[in-house]
């Protein structure tokens, strides 16, 4: 199968859709003739010129609002955001109206839209460009909250948040747009709400989320040294949640861990604990373990980020610890 | 690695242990099934079994032999050669050994101690994970005398399935199996539970009694009958004695709310009816227990009765000797006493005292007659049974005591 890396996958994803749908337009800084920051837009502003193109200026909640419009009458807009942490100049958009005019319409007006914006601590992007943000989207009732780990799923989650009728909220861990993976040619759609078992096993279950996907299947090699065997889910979408995947994992295994570079305090680590003991309380063999980031802003220093975030060393040693509960 | 040696639950009500001896010594290499030794719980002397292989180490704070201590207190360990001991038992090596607590004190709350946790696996209420607890009732393993192996000494999953399988493997050094409890029924209690064991022991019971007075005249006919019948009649306070707990056998499966046991903080109304019976040794006073009353015949009875009674006069019951009575019967007719409060014995929930038999004039049919009579003294936990159902119950024993033959023959 061919190889391609996260961000031509997704982009693949996009343009397949463009193609087949003149309503979808991307908005936000540098899409145009730039091809977007992060190589999002690449190519498109060729076919499909400043019309479904648009540059603008700084101002997100500006044209996060104009989106929200466009796709009340009938449109399809993307927003990109480059860095989601921009996206928080236009929280009051996204939440006060983005989120609610399908329930204030009774469902009577839709709201296409796909936001997108590149999440995670990597490459000392330093506290204004680290940010995940997924927990903010996942708290608010009407968003779905999309996080691609891989480059097929990438292509495939784009192409269902581009026939969804609901906000969705898509978001690149910066550490793997360059990342290659094999991806199938033709129709590619992922559905929301089904996470994947990167990996089988039977002594304990390693929930994780975008980058951290890759660091715990580099911990579960090493684990299998020692003769433990990890199973590692990846929830692709984080709203809706697959619970049951998980469930089911935790029924076979007895054992939770939650590997999650993002902050702890009211994370996706303390939903899908909180959800597991109301489901399969009597499955757990041992208190459910989290592995968070540093609860702090992330520093540019590259040897002090290095300390804040999971890796496979302290990925690996979370289960042994968990193991010895 | 190091294993825990630790004074062991033999009894589903055992709380504390008397280490009576060391069969190794300090520096013994030991092998899995060597006596290590032995213990003495609910006046029965066990031995007690090595589980582990390993170099016996009794560090210098170890209860000395004689002490009584709580189950889960760590006695020794079982090192590999060369192996150094846990921290948390060098952390622990300066305070002085954990000596059984008295009842009173234990009404006071443990105070949290994690290192004294980490060196005490299993407290009082035994922690286990769901998971272990689900595992456990599928596989049938009574979980509560096991040692955890979890990092706080919890039980979790391979320490419910190492004792199923070696339960399996081993069939004499079977882990208690527990019967399956289908045929109990649960009875909804809108009472506050009490705290598994220890606690509950020692609260005031709200106990009631009840006395009734009764014609035993038939009662002492049949016990002549087969007093003759068997040869020599041996002691006439014991063939009586068996009758009554035959009789209150049968009686209690009319009345099952008297024969609930406490368990895991709920109430059982116990299908099997299992009479333990107060016998006075010299080291106090013992309850044997003999089981499915209703089915046994009144010649195993008191065959059983001279056996238990045997045993206990020498020390020798067992711990399986003592355990799973629903109800109790205590005897005080030799010496002497007509009506008395016998003591409910945890988790059962009533007790019957039998008083003298005596001769008395008795008004029958206008005429002065005289007739054997007895009282019988129903004491009750009134969180279980209300005064109505015991009274009811205590008429049916007096029922039957003076119709014996009725019941007898069935």
């Amino acid at each position: 199968m061919r190889e391609m890396t996260f961000t031509d996958a997704a982009r693949e994803g996009l343009a397949e859709e463009m193609a087949q749908n003149p309503g979808i337009f991307v908005m936000g800084e540098g899409v145009g003739t730039r091809g977007g920051n992060f190589n999002t837009t690449v190519g498109l502003y060729d076919l499909y010129g400043p019309k479904r193109l648009r540059d603008t200026p700084i101002c997100e909640r500006g044209f996060t609002g104009l989106c929200t419009g466009a796709a009340m009458v009938g449109a399809r807009p993307v927003v990109d955001f480059m860095f989601i942490d921009f996206e928080l100049d236009a929280i009051g958009e996204l939440f006060n109206q983005t989120s609610r005019i399908q329930y204030m319409s009774s469902g009577r007006l839709q709201m296409p839209i796909l936001v997108r914006g590149s999440i995670g601590i990597f490459g000392s992007a330093g506290p204004h460009h680290s940010g995940n943000y997924y927990p903010l989207f996942m708290h608010v009732p009407g968003f779905r909250v999309v996080v691609p780990t891989t480059p097929a799923d990438a292509k495939g989650l784009i192409k269902t948040a581009l026939r969804s009728t609901d906000p969705v909220i898509f978001l690149e861990h910066k550490g793997l747009l360059f990342s290659k993976g094999p991806v199938p040619e033709g129709e590619l759609l992922v559905p929301f709400g089904k996470a994947s078992i990167t990996r089988e096993g039977t002594d304990v279950t390693v929930v994780a989320v975008a980058l951290m996907v890759q660091k715990t299947l580099e911990a579960a090699k090493q684990l299998e040294q020692e003769g433990v065997s990890c199973e590692v889910i990846d929830p692709r979408t984080l709203a809706p949640l697959d619970v049951d995947t998980i469930r089911d994992s935790v029924h076979k295994t007895g054992r939770l861990l939650i590997v999650d570079e993002d902050w702890g305090p009211c994370g996706i680590g303390a939903e899908i604990a909180a959800r597991i003991v109301d489901e399969a309380f009597d499955d757990l063999d041992a208190p459910i373990g989290r592995l968070n980031g540093a609860f702090a802003p992330t520093p540019y220093s590259p040897s002090l980020t290095a300390g804040m975030v999971p890796n496979a060393q302290t990925i690996a040693q979370a289960v042994r610890d968990l193991l010895a509960e | 690695m190091a294993f825990e040696v630790v004074m062991p639950r033999l009894g589903w009500t055992m709380e504390t242990g008397t280490l009576i001896e060391w069969q190794k010594r300090d520096g013994d290499s030991v092998e899995p099934g060597d006596v290590l030794f032995t213990v003495e719980s609910d006046k029965a002397v066990q031995e007690i079994e090595a589980l582990e292989r390993g170099i016996l180490h009794v560090p210098p704070d170890s209860p000395p032999p004689g002490t009584e201590v709580e189950v889960g207190t760590v006695l020794a360990y079982l090192l590999q050669p060369g192996e150094p001991l846990p921290r948390q038992a060098q952390d622990a090596a300066s305070r002085p050994p954990k000596v059984a607590v008295v009842p009173e004190a234990s009404a006071e709350a443990p105070k949290p101690d994690t290192a004294a946790a980490a060196a005490m696996p299993s407290r009082p209420t035994t922690a286990i994970s769901p998971r272990a607890r689900r595992v456990a009732r599928e596989l049938g393993v009574a979980w509560e005398s096991l040692t955890g192996s979890g990092r706080t000494g919890r039980i979790v999953e391979r320490d419910v399935r190492r004792a199923f399988e070696l339960a399996r493997a081993d069939e004499t050094s079977r882990p208690p199996l527990r019967e399956p409890e289908e045929r109990d029924s649960l009875i909804p209690s809108s009472l506050p539970t009490p705290q598994f064991t220890r606690k509950a022991t020692h609260e005031p019971v709200p106990a009631v009694t009840l006395t009734a007075g009764v014609d035993a005249t038939e009662l002492m006919r049949i016990r002549d009958q087969f007093g003759e019948a068997m040869g020599s009649p041996t002691s006439i306070r014991l063939a009586c004695r068996d009758l009554l707990i035959k009789l209150s056998g049968l009686a209690l499966q009319e009345h099952r709310t008297v024969n609930s046991v406490w368990q895991d903080g709920r109430i059982l109304a116990a299908h099997d009816v299992n009479i333990a019976i107060e016998i006075g040794t010299k080291a106090g006073v013992v309850t044997p227990v003999i089981r499915d009353v209703p089915s046994t015949s009144i010649l195993s009875l008191a065959d059983q009765v001279s056996e238990l009674t045997a045993k206990a006069l020498l020390g020798q019951l067992e711990p399986a000797d003592l355990q799973g009575g629903t109800f109790t019967i205590a005897d005080l007719g030799e010496y002497g006493v007509d009506a008395f409060t016998p003591i409910i014995h945890w988790p059962q929930s009533a007790a019957l005292g039998l008083g003298r038999i005596t001769e008395k004039a008795v008004v029958r049919n206008g005429q002065i007659v005289p007739r054997y009579h007895m009282v019988l003294s129903l004491t009750f936990d009134h969180r279980v049974v209300d005064g109505g159902p015991a009274a009811r119950f205590l008429d049916s024993v007096c029922g039957y005591v003076e119709k014996p033959s009725l019941w007898l023959v069935r």
